[in-house]
């Protein structure tokens, strides 16, 4: 549902809620007792969870993740005009979808990883409010980079399967998916966002 | 004339659920953490407890 539509459905529904509180009597009859059930059940009930579901879905977006200031930098990371800037190259080439791209490679792909993510999100929120904010290069994971949310997406890519530098080793793919060998920290992928070397990085513009 | 209880209760319960959308409603107009914790910590609270005193009076209104 558009935003523009939800917040016209929350603003109707709040208006007729608080008519039929002010009005109360008319629940007096038959009709207006539908009316109350409509107004102070069904409506509040669709109006929270079309809510719900728009503010899981922004928490989700870029803009969320990088509207607190010490996520700028990270941000800034993803237009960083070198190859071997890991979350640059995915968002530049469009491996990820850019209006999500935290949330792509930062949520565990688990059953309850996007209920982690957000219980994470409302201690970043608490560190951010009340909390000492760390310098952007002081921020460090919760876990190690697991390789099963790069292959999440790359486990049977051709790229992936078939790169000449994957099959160096013929054991390698195997400890890669089997999570022995970090796609990460083994050394092979091991630029990620690396905020603290940005002053020196120059920066990709997308053409208009 | 004094307003029954039942109308009493059902005018508290549009003022909670009113509330509380207006909550949701400031919280839908930014992208931001905090506007996400609104919505959760005091919008949906609010409406729900405005849909269970709705609730309430209709279960003591049937046994009246």
């Amino acid at each position: 549902m558009p935003a523009s539509i939800l917040i016209l459905f929350v603003a109707v529904s709040g208006f007729l809620a608080v008519v039929v509180g002010f009005r109360a009597h008319v629940t007096r009859s038959r009709e207006g007792k539908i009316l109350a059930f409509v107004a102070l059940l069904i409506l509040p009930a669709m109006a929270v969870w079309a809510g719900f579901n728009e503010q899981m879905d922004r928490a989700q977006s870029t803009t969320f993740c990088l509207s607190c200031h010490v996520m700028a930098d990270y941000g800034r990371s993803l237009t960083v005009d070198d190859r071997s800037y890991i979350p640059a190259s995915h968002f530049q080439n469009n491996r990820i979808p850019r209006d999500r791209a935290c949330y792509t490679c930062h949520t565990t792909y688990t059953m309850f990883g996007g209920v982690t993510a957000k219980m994470h999100g409302v201690r970043h929120l608490y560190v951010q409010y009340l909390g000492t904010i760390p310098k952007p290069e002081d921020i460090k994971l919760y876990e190690p980079y697991n390789n099963r949310e790069c292959l999440h997406c790359h486990l049977g890519a051709r790229s992936f399967e078939e790169g000449s530098a994957h099959h160096k080793d013929p054991e390698l793919l195997a400890r890669v998916k089997a999570g022995r060998q970090s796609c990460i920290s083994s050394g092979c992928h091991d630029t990620v966002h690396d905020v603290a070397s940005l002053k020196d990085a120059t920066f990709w513009k997308e053409a208009q | 004339m004094e307003a029954p209880v039942i109308e009493t209760k059902i005018n508290w319960a549009s003022k909670l659920i009113g509330a509380g959308l207006l909550v949701q409603l400031l919280a839908l107009l930014a992208v931001h953490p905090l506007a996400f914790v609104l919505f959760l910590a005091v919008g949906c609270p609010l409406v729900a407890a405005g849909i269970v005193l709705y609730l309430l009076s209709l279960v003591s209104s049937s046994q009246a």
